[in-house]
């Protein structure tokens, strides 16, 4: 018979053709998530029956699905027909949501640490022992040093109903990295100068131009969000995008501003200077609507283009074709309030100057500016008020000290990390982690794991053995997001100039959990009995959990079931109607150009430019964004998306990799200033889209769990070269932008030249 | 009829959800892919710094080089119009051409596993799955079906269906009112290039750059191994038409023992 030698010689060496026996000769088993492979796969539109009512958690942008179901085992997800936001599209991440749920080195059962904290042996034990084991240590802890004792990490949909549960117990100390060191600073910023949190409610599809201030939209997939981009573009809007690197957006931009890390706040001053000078800035909104104009005018006098250009290290001649461009279009100007901007240790300033800009362009409450989408309302679970003896409030470690009067909600991550270690100003001494892998999104992991052997008692849930659950005394393992009722979704029609419609979804499940996964209302339930709560528990399952805040709605999930998981009306436009004047949730109902109650706090009231430190002579800024195909780690071990995605490519400089002698497709691993090396490797870009003094990874990668065995050790965790710390006066939160490396290749040490 | 795809680069954002979509819906083992994407630069080209995406997938040519080289056993098998009806017999290995829609197909009873289509496409877009052998195989090749048995029920293929930026254009190149055409009316191309000239039907639009950079993808040469399949297919069948390549036997021979070794050689 004819062979194919070089195809057998691929095999070889293709680690998952080492399952030697066909696949076809495996017996099809729901409980390994192994499947037989069909001759002739009849795909998912045949013989299958379509569960509604999925809402995707991939990411935090929460599409809404349906499963394809053949013989009680989800073989696909798709975009549900009737949504008005991601309508039948699914991104990567979303379609490979199966892989999760079927994924074989998920949690199954309750499971007690008899090795170490971070050096894990584990034993598989009953529900009844694992809550009673927790339900003991974390009552011992609050009997001996109250709930203030306690410490919770948290993040998700499946947190919320456990959050409520431990501000009912008294517990002070809240932390959830995706709000703290992701939307909350840029929240904090918008809300102290317009008075309202945007989110990311930027009418790009609109826009006649549109800024983006490192923003990668494209490789930051949130869908609707994306298609609003793409419309944008489609539409004819003019983008400039400012970042070091020749991202997915700056390629399809019209201008890129080949920008210096860390002066973005000089070119949003010199932005905002040059307008104010030709005058070209829209004066009738400002007028009516701003306070502190002339004031912001002295402030930013000093950025003239020839200061900002050498700040910036870019052509004056850009700031100024930027500045026209933004002005002619104004008001429909999507100057897009970003998401992530913990970058620097300066970034609420930089949040205040972006604010700022919008107002100058008064693109607020129009086609193409900022808008404030209006969504359907539903309810919340509470526990019941009870007195403390001691005020949580005046409990918070931020409110003690007296520190961070920006901050977001919740406690800022480093400083109770600070007070696991330290005890003071008390102790801390049990941690409840519920689906967060905190030790890859605090700076300074060292600090983590010291703050994690300091505890008396650690209790984790989650869906996946993520790297922070081996520090868990004991492991609980969650349904996750397809196989449980939870968040509750409300939106709009994902373009604002259609006709206007509101939505509201809930999660609900398209599948059973295997094994022994429980969901969140559960788990807290018995938890609470234990604790001697029961007479408070406010709800008695998941369904009870949902519908109680679909109530609101009128809503409930039997009718949300009928109506194939989404509820429609007839919104309400976002655009003013003539003769209506914006509102601004602000002190003075202004918006706030110059801020009265940072001035008050002795922060700048004016938005204010510091340099950040410049990378020492032989590093480059190591500076890190987004995987389109994945969710930083929590996709870390998603066989499908690692497929597409295995590792994260290092972007170096091509002249530089030419000095340095580093070739496209090397293999190099990183050591940042203070000496520490990254566990892990990666490939090489070499390219010309990246500036010199910086290099570029996506963050989420270089899982160090085994028991991730997908993901395990692909790639370069970017998180654990982050040592140094620049914590902002204002919110309390460290830039992650600030620390620098150089290139390890064939374990030698390579300077990148400057 | 031709079906076609167009892939407007202009919209793609790279989100692998393509590939992925694909995957779910033909449970495609994760060695193997019928739908796949690059990421290309950033980098270069003579019209400025670019970084787009190779979303690749069968092309269903117009003179496929896969389907010459199936040694199987031909049969006749009667071909059907979906829209007019019409019928269409002819003798075909184990991959052919549909005479109607244009698409390029294969019968994965029948087909033997060899991996000569696989070798013969300059596109790397067919695989063999050895664990699917059976009595008379070695495994079965497979490929993109631009989703027929979808199409055929009314829905898009999957990957077009989940393509959050609208940019896969599914339709038929043949009617001059079809999206796909009017694409092709504005430019798209096919990935070809000065010795790969096999009509693909899977084509793309974009600005200069992106092309440009796309550009570098196109097979620069038909593989080596089409010739010597071919030869060894064409030998294979039936001994009418099997005298006129008697004079080849020697050549392909010749050309099978290099390749083997080279094969080794890796």
């Amino acid at each position: 018979m004819a062979m194919n030698l070089t195809r057998r010689n691929l095999l070889k060496t293709a680690s998952l053709a080492a399952a030697s026996v066909p696949l076809s000769k495996v017996v099809a088993k729901a409980e390994t998530g192994i499947a037989k492979v069909p001759l002739i796969p009849p795909g998912s539109f045949k013989k299958t029956k379509t569960v509604t009512g999925g809402v995707c958690e991939m990411c935090f942008w929460r599409c809404q699905l349906v499963g394809k179901v053949r013989d009680n085992r989800l073989i696909k997800l798709e975009g549900n027909p009737k949504s008005i936001d991601n309508g039948l599209n699914l991104c990567a991440r979303g379609n490979s949501g199966i892989k999760l749920v079927y994924d074989p080195d998920r949690l199954k059962y309750p499971m007690k640490n008899i090795g170490k904290r971070g050096a894990p042996k584990w034993k598989k034990i009953s529900w009844e022992e694992a809550l009673d084991t927790c339900a003991a240590k974390l009552q011992a802890t609050i009997d001996k040093y109250g709930p203030k004792g306690i410490g919770v990490w948290y993040h998700g949909a499946s947190a919320h109903y456990p959050t409520a549960y431990f501000e009912y117990l008294g517990v002070p100390n809240m932390y959830e990295p995706a709000f703290y060191q992701c939307r909350g600073q840029t929240a904090m910023a918008m809300m102290q100068t317009l008075g309202f949190v945007p989110n990311e409610d930027v009418d790009m599809a609109n826009s006649k131009a549109m800024l983006l201030v490192g923003c990668h939209l494209g490789e930051n997939i949130h869908l609707s969000h994306v298609k609003n981009f793409l419309k944008g573009l489609e539409n004819g809007s003019k983008l400039v995008v400012v970042d070091p690197r020749f991202s997915a957006s700056a390629a399809k931009a019209h201008i890129w501003v080949k920008i210096k890390p860390g002066t973005d706040t000089a070119f949003l001053l010199g932005l905002m200077n040059y307008m104010l000078g030709k005058g070209c800035y829209n004066k009738s909104f400002v007028d009516k609507h701003c306070l502190g104009l002339n004031k912001l005018k002295t402030h930013v006098a000093e950025w003239s283009i020839e200061k900002t250009a050498k700040e910036c290290d870019i052509p004056g001649k850009q700031i100024v074709e930027v500045a026209e461009l933004l002005c002619e279009h104004a008001p429909h100007v999507a100057v897009h309030p970003g998401r992530h901007a913990a970058w620097y240790g300066n970034d609420f300033q930089r949040v205040r100057a972006n604010a700022c800009l919008t107002a100058l362009l008064g693109a607020i409450d129009c086609p193409g500016g900022i808008v404030q989408i209006k969504r359907m309302s539903t309810g919340h679970v509470h526990w019941p008020k009870v007195e403390h003896e001691e005020d949580p409030e005046d409990m918070a470690l931020a409110e003690m000290e007296e520190k961070y009067p920006f901050r977001p909600p919740g406690t800022p991550p480093e400083l109770m990390r600070e007070t696991m270690v330290t005890g003071k100003p008390y102790p801390i001494k049990s941690m409840v982690i519920w689906g967060t892998n905190s030790i890859k999104t605090m700076p300074n992991q060292e600090e983590t794991m010291k703050a994690l052997a300091n505890m008396d008692f650690i209790m984790v849930t989650d869906v996946s053995p993520t790297d922070i659950t081996m520090w868990a005394d004991i492991l609980l393992p969650e349904a996750c997001y397809l196989e449980r009722y939870d968040h509750i979704e409300k939106g709009t029609q994902w373009n604002q100039s259609d006709k206007p419609q509101q939505f509201v979804a809930a999660r609900m499940p398209l599948v059973e959990p295997m094994f022994e996964r429980k969901d969140s209302v559960w788990m807290i339930n018995e938890l609470a009995r234990r604790m001697g709560h029961e007479k408070d528990i406010p709800v008695k399952n998941q369904e009870e959990f949902v519908d109680h805040m679909l109530k609101e709605a009128d809503l409930s999930i039997a009718k949300l079931r009928k109506l194939d998981g989404i509820y429609i009306q007839e919104g309400e436009s976002p655009y003013l109607k003539k003769g209506d004047e914006p509102e601004f949730g602000t002190d003075s109902g202004k918006i706030e150009l110059y801020s009265e109650a940072m001035d008050d706090e002795d922060f700048p009231p004016l938005p204010t430019y510091t340099r950040t430190e410049e990378p020492p002579k032989g590093y480059a800024r190591m500076i890190y964004g987004r995987s389109p195909v994945h969710t930083f780690n929590r996709t870390a071990n998603n066989a499908w998306l690692s497929r597409e995605v295995p590792e994260n490519p290092l972007w170096l400089n091509d002249e530089s990799a030419k000095k340095m002698g580093i070739k496209d497709g090397d293999r190099v691993s990183l050591e940042n200033q203070a000496g520490k090396r990254s566990a892990g490797s990666t490939v090489v870009k070499v390219t010309p889209g990246i500036r010199k003094d910086c290099v570029f990874i996506a963050h989420g990668f270089g899982t160090f769990n085994p028991a991730m065995t997908v993901g395990y050790n692909k790639g370069i965790d970017d998180n654990s070269l982050n040592t140094k710390i620049n914590r902002e006066g204002e919110t309390g939160i460290s830039g992650m932008r600030i620390n620098f490396v150089r290139i390890i290749k064939n374990g030698k040490t390579i300077n990148i030249p400057g | 009829m031709q079906y076609g795809m167009i892939i407007d680069l202009d919209r793609c954002v790279g989100c692998h959800a393509c590939a992925v979509a694909c995957r779910a819906e033909w449970e495609i083992p994760i060695q193997y892919a019928r739908n796949w994407l690059r990421r290309l630069g950033p980098a270069n080209t003579p019209h400025g710094l670019a970084a787009t995406y190779y979303p690749g997938l069968c092309n269903h040519c117009q003179q496929p080089a896969c389907v010459e080289v199936c040694p199987a056993d031909p049969v006749n098998m009667t071909f059907k119009d979906a829209k007019t009806g019409k019928t269409k017999t002819m003798e075909v290995a184990a991959t052919w051409k549909d005479p109607f829609n244009g698409t390029v197909q294969i019968d994965k009873k029948r087909c033997i596993g060899c991996g000569a289509c696989a070798d013969a496409c300059p596109y790397g877009a067919r695989y063999v799955n050895p664990d699917l052998a059976d009595d008379d195989s070695e495994g079965k090749a497979d490929k993109c079906t631009y989703c027929m048995p979808r199409v055929a029920t009314g829905l898009q293929p999957a990957c077009v269906q989940t393509c959050l930026a609208e940019a896969r254009i599914f339709g038929d190149l043949d009617d001059p009112n079809s999206n796909v055409a009017k694409y092709v009316k504005k430019g798209a191309v096919g990935l070809t290039s000065k010795n790969v000239q096999i009509g693909p039907n899977t084509r793309y639009i974009g600005n200069k750059k992106d092309m440009a950079l796309l550009m570098t993808q196109a097979p620069q040469e038909m593989p080596e191994a089409n010739l010597r399949r071919t030869m060894l297919a064409d030998m294979l069948k039936p001994v009418g038409r099997q005298m006129k390549n008697i004079g080849l036997a020697g050549l392909a021979g010749t050309l099978l023992v290099k390749t083997l070794a080279e094969d080794e050689k890796e």
